[in-house]
């Protein structure tokens, strides 16, 4: 019994040392990995913003009384920037066209005269709303902006001053913001891409590893040794496994923690933990994508075609609650939804064990899904 | 009118610092069938993009048609007299779409006229016996017939020269046959110059002049008969009991000495066929010698004693005088593979059906086949992989119904690609299969000095796999395949894209292996010259046996059956292959300049030919294992379609 345990253990080891040194020899794939998980996350964190930043803005304003001026100055910097004037209708349009302008402010005739006159009035807000997360955002930002000025305009014409309003019955919405107190995109970014980085490699390595010697031939060698379909995929996804925690690792200690103080509330043993769980799990979805390919070509493109819907379906974008029912039901099914509340939860929440059960059970119990059946249709196919 | 119709002076060709060709000087003149042969990397291939105008070259200057070709535009005015057919099976083809659709295709990317064009479709898949597969997609192909299909391709716009890269590669021994014979009628009825490349030495006799090329050198230039004249000599081919020590003393007076199964083939340059006779008779005095016939020797002797080096030959004198007695006593009689009926069915196909053999221990056994013959199935089912459906079988003491992970362990596998990781170091990949085989330490220094003395890699332990040249890539691969030192031996395809010098080196340690220490090896191989150096051979049909002897046997029942081998000389061989075969000799073949019959009835093919107006005699030629291949082939794929065609 004893020999039997060794004997595995020096195929599994000579196995494992054979997929390091080719991962390593391969010199484009190593700067790649490397690529992906440092400068890659570093332009996600930094550059990719979901709020509104500087709308170029334009402005149409017929009136040219007080009132307009002050109300067009409001639009400010950083959600707003004024570019300028424009004066016909045809100039706006155009200006939103070729994309000069995301706003186009437009104050009619009479508008000072009519506001002051006690009269309700309007001004036109014109928006390009192709991006329509930050359509969105512009949009409400500037109905803030026009209400909260037609509440102090009509205050004043009630001959109300700042100490009056206090009086009035208003609601004050006092908003508490945990997890993230000043509200970085580049947490959620940041981290988002790192595990999405992570989730493309677990699935691509073991395709590529697996299908190169499907192609060059040496995978017939290994199946007539007395090596077992297990035995020859194991070391294989355990090697990338090892290979993409150093990769997190990179990431989180050179890019994500010390140039955007990410804080680790949770426990990081805990996280590498669930972070192996999850991309030796993955690595299934890879094994399966290999047994069907041909070739390495074919294997990238079906690793995509796995990906694409992966990611999108993981609830980085979209909660699961925001999505249609049948959507909702493959969420539940892609293993990137789970990782995803374990990694935000252990690194921004801060929580343990306890709290994320649900999430590694369903992780886990997908993930062994999945690797069982790319291990069975490995088997098949060479067995 | 022979003008030149390709001229090369100094050619040379660069790629990333490595010298593909260089000094090379030819000149092809119109009507020829003019061969390139050397094993992969010596060249042929550059030569002939260069030639076709699809690769600039630095050295030297390259006229075709009498144009030099300096520039891309030089290379475009010729293009339109040019067919190339490039390297690989059905490369430069279409798969999806069907024989007629991929030959429509290529008349009108040459602009041939439409009626022009359906004209010579007609003609060309009646040469070429493809018209009854016309709408049949190019992917469901045999690989002969996928060559015959890039032949009307690279013809259909009337070219006057066409160059072939290789048309034979992969294919098996019949539909090869039938492909020179279709190109021979091809250039003789259309008037066209021809430059084939070819890695099979055998196959050169058929061209009518050519170059002998190695790593990039033009090792000899003329007719097949020209270049044999390049080194004179005699071959011997003796059957002498024991053999390790006639293999002894004999590789001692001849540099070029192996062992094809029980016999042992040599060359003594520089002597006569009564000098060689005595010479050998002398050296084996006081053996048991059953056999002793002298023959001419082929091209592939020459190749060898050209390149050969005294130092190399040298070496293996001494190992084997080192090793000339076996280790161990050997029990002959044991069975290393025993298959008994074992059949292998997918849904309808019966892809091996109740095949049967026995190969001993420290026996070589051929498994031939032409492709899809069921030679890959039978392997996988005897190493393990595949269950059979029925039958049953023994492997190195194990059955392989039961005990697949047994045989495993017990067996050695090499196959074509010589499976090496070629980013990992010479020794890198002995010690991964030490470890998978399960050796330890002490065991694994021990088989990692051995392997390196076996395969002479001394100096390389630290090279990757991907930088050794192709011969001591496949010596690795066995060296890797014999780590456990497995009892029984499977090699699948073992020796494609080696040169002949590495082929012989390598069946070298594989008579070694078989002879003293007894290892029993199962082989397949495309290659018919290697199949004489197998001890006993099965020849697959269809997924059937259909024929189980030893070479010697298999030649003598052919000779029994159909007779003779006569090669007739005559200034216009072609053209008797018609009145041959009226007068009654079925088996006819052009063969290069001259023609090859069959026939029992030795007398009246003399009379026959008087009557054509021959004059010389036909010489008897020895029978090789390529014609008993193709003849017994033919006889069973005759049988076949009378089968098909009588219920």
């Amino acid at each position: 019994m004893k020999a039997d345990w060794q004997l595995a253990w020096r195929r599994f080891a000579v196995m494992l040392v054979k997929e390091l040194k080719q991962l390593g020899r391969d010199r484009v794939l190593l700067a790649f990995i490397v690529y992906a998980f440092t400068a890659d996350i570093f332009l996600a964190a930094s550059g990719v913003s979901l709020s509104l930043n500087h709308a170029a803005t334009l402005v149409q304003d017929m009136d040219h009384s007080p009132q307009s001026r002050e109300l067009l100055s409001r639009f400010q910097s950083p959600y707003f920037r004024m570019d300028g004037s424009v004066g016909q209708d045809t100039a706006a349009l155009a200006a939103l066209d070729q994309g000069r302008a995301m706003l186009v402010l437009s104050v009619p005739p009479q508008f000072g005269k009519q506001l002051a006159g006690g009269q309700p009035t309007s001004i036109a807000m014109q928006v390009d709303t192709t991006n329509s997360v930050l359509g969105f955002l512009a949009t409400s930002h500037a109905q803030q902006i026009v209400s909260q000025y037609g509440l102090e305009s009509a205050m004043r014409r009630l001959g109300l001053d700042d100490k009056a309003a206090a009086s009035l019955p208003t609601v004050q919405n006092d908003i508490r913001v945990w997890y993230n107190p000043n509200q970085q995109d580049s947490w959620f970014m940041g981290v988002a891409e790192m595990l999405n980085i992570a989730t493309v490699f677990a699935v691509l390595l073991p395709a590529a590893a697996l299908v190169r010697e499907k192609e060059r031939g040496t995978v017939e060698q290994l199946i007539v040794s007395p090596l077992s379909p297990f035995g020859i995929l194991f070391p294989k996804v355990v090697s990338m496994t090892g290979v993409i925690l150093c990769g997190v690792a990179l990431s989180l200690f050179l890019i994500l923690i010390p140039l955007f103080a990410i804080p680790v509330k949770g426990s990081l043993l805990l996280f590498f933990a669930l972070s192996g769980l999850y991309v030796f799990t993955t690595a299934g979805l890879g094994l399966f994508a290999a047994t069907i390919a041909r070739n390495l070509a074919q294997a990238g493109m079906l690793s995509i075609l796995i990906l694409a819907p992966m990611l999108f379906l993981s609830g980085a974008w979209t909660p699961p609650e925001a999505m249609p029912v049948w959507l909702r039901g493959l969420m539940y099914a892609s293993p990137l939804h789970y990782y995803l509340d374990i990694a935000f939860g252990v690194l921004l929440k801060g929580q343990g064990l306890a709290e994320l059960q649900p999430a590694i059970l369903g992780m886990s119990g997908i993930g062994l899904l999945v690797f069982g059946s790319g291990l069975l249709l490995f088997r098949r196919q060479f067995g | 009118m022979a003008d030149t119709i390709i001229r090369a002076s100094g050619f040379g060709k660069r790629y990333a610092g490595h010298l593909a060709v260089s000094g090379l000087d030819l000149a092809v003149q119109r009507g020829e069938l003019y061969g390139l042969i050397g094993p992969d990397g010596a060249g042929k291939s550059s030569l002939m993009k260069a030639v076709a105008g699809v690769l600039s070259y630095e050295q030297g200057q390259l006229e075709v048609f009498g144009q030099l070709l300096d520039s891309e535009r030089s290379a475009e005015a010729i293009k339109d007299r040019i067919g190339l057919m490039p390297q690989g099976l059905g490369q430069n083809l279409y798969g999806d779409l069907s024989v007629e659709e991929n030959v429509d295709f290529f008349a009108r990317l040459r602009l041939v006229p439409r009626a022009e064009a359906a004209a010579r479709k007609e003609q060309l898949l009646t040469i070429t016996r493809l018209a009854a597969f016309r709408q049949r997609p190019m992917k469901q192909l045999s690989g002969g017939m996928k060559q015959k299909l890039g032949l009307v391709c690279t013809l259909i716009h009337a070219p006057q020269l066409i160059i072939l890269d290789e048309p034979t590669t992969g294919v098996d021994p019949v539909s090869r046959r039938d492909f020179w014979a279709i190109l021979a009628e091809l250039i003789a009825s259309q008037g066209l110059t021809a430059l084939v490349s070819t890695a099979y030495m055998d196959e050169a006799s058929r061209f009518t002049r050519m170059s002998v090329l190695h790593q990039g050198q033009k090792l000899a230039e003329g007719s097949p008969a020209e270049i044999l004249q390049r080194a004179p000599g005699s071959i011997v081919l003796c059957r002498a009991e024991p053999q390790l020590e006639a293999m002894r003393r004999l590789s001692a007076i001849a540099g070029q000495c192996e062992a094809m199964g029980p016999a042992i083939r040599l060359f003594l340059p520089d002597m006569s066929a009564e000098q060689a006779r005595g010479r050998v008779s002398t050296v084996l005095a006081g053996l048991d010698c059953q056999q002793l016939d002298v023959l001419e020797p082929e091209l592939e002797d020459v190749f060898v004693a050209l390149l050969a080096t005294p130092g190399a030959n040298g070496q293996q004198a001494q190992t084997l005088a080192a090793l000339a007695a076996p280790r161990q006593a050997l029990d002959s009689s044991a069975l290393a593979i025993e298959a008994k009926g074992l059949s292998k069915r997918f849904g309808d196909f019966v892809a091996v059906g109740d095949v049967s053999f026995q190969v001993r221990q420290g026996e070589i056994f051929g498994l031939l086949g032409a492709n899809g013959a069921g030679k890959t199935t039978a392997i996988k089912m005897l190493t393990g992989i595949l269950p059979p459906s029925s039958g049953s079988g023994m492997v190195a003491g194990a059955d392989m119904k039961q005990a697949g992970a047994l045989i495993k362990a017990r067996i050695g596998y090499m196959s074509q690609a010589f499976s090496l990781y070629l980013d990992l170091s010479v020794v890198e990949n002995i010690r991964l299969y030490a470890g998978i085989y399960g050796l330890n330490r002490q065991q694994t220094a021990l088989r990692l000095a051995w392997i390196l003395d076996m395969a002479g890699l001394h100096g390389h332990e630290n090279d990757l796999a991907s930088t050794l040249p192709m011969g001591l890539r496949q010596r690795l691969a066995l060296g890797c395949a014999l780590v456990h030192q497995p009892r029984v031996l499977f090699l699948d395809e073992p020796t494609s894209g080696v040169d002949p010098l590495g082929r012989r080196a390598f069946w070298d340690i594989l008579f070694r292996l078989s002879r003293l220490d007894g290892v029993a090896m199962l082989v397949t191989t495309h290659y018919m010259s290697e199949a004489e150096h197998c001890d006993h051979l099965a020849l697959m049909f269809a997924g059937r046996v259909v024929a189980d002897a030893s070479p010697h046997a298999m030649k003598q029942q052919l000779l029994t059956e159909l007779g003779q081998l006569y090669q007739v000389r005559a200034d216009n061989a072609a053209a008797l292959v018609a009145p041959l075969r009226q007068a009654g000799f079925a088996n006819v073949s052009p063969y290069g300049t001259a023609l090859h019959v069959l026939t029992l009835e030795t007398e009246r093919l003399g009379m026959v030919l008087r009557g054509l107006g021959v004059g010389q005699p036909p010489q008897v030629r020895p029978i090789s294992m390529e014609d008993v291949f193709v003849q017994r082939v033919g006889q069973l794929e005759a049988q076949k379609a009378a089968q098909k065609g009588s219920p």
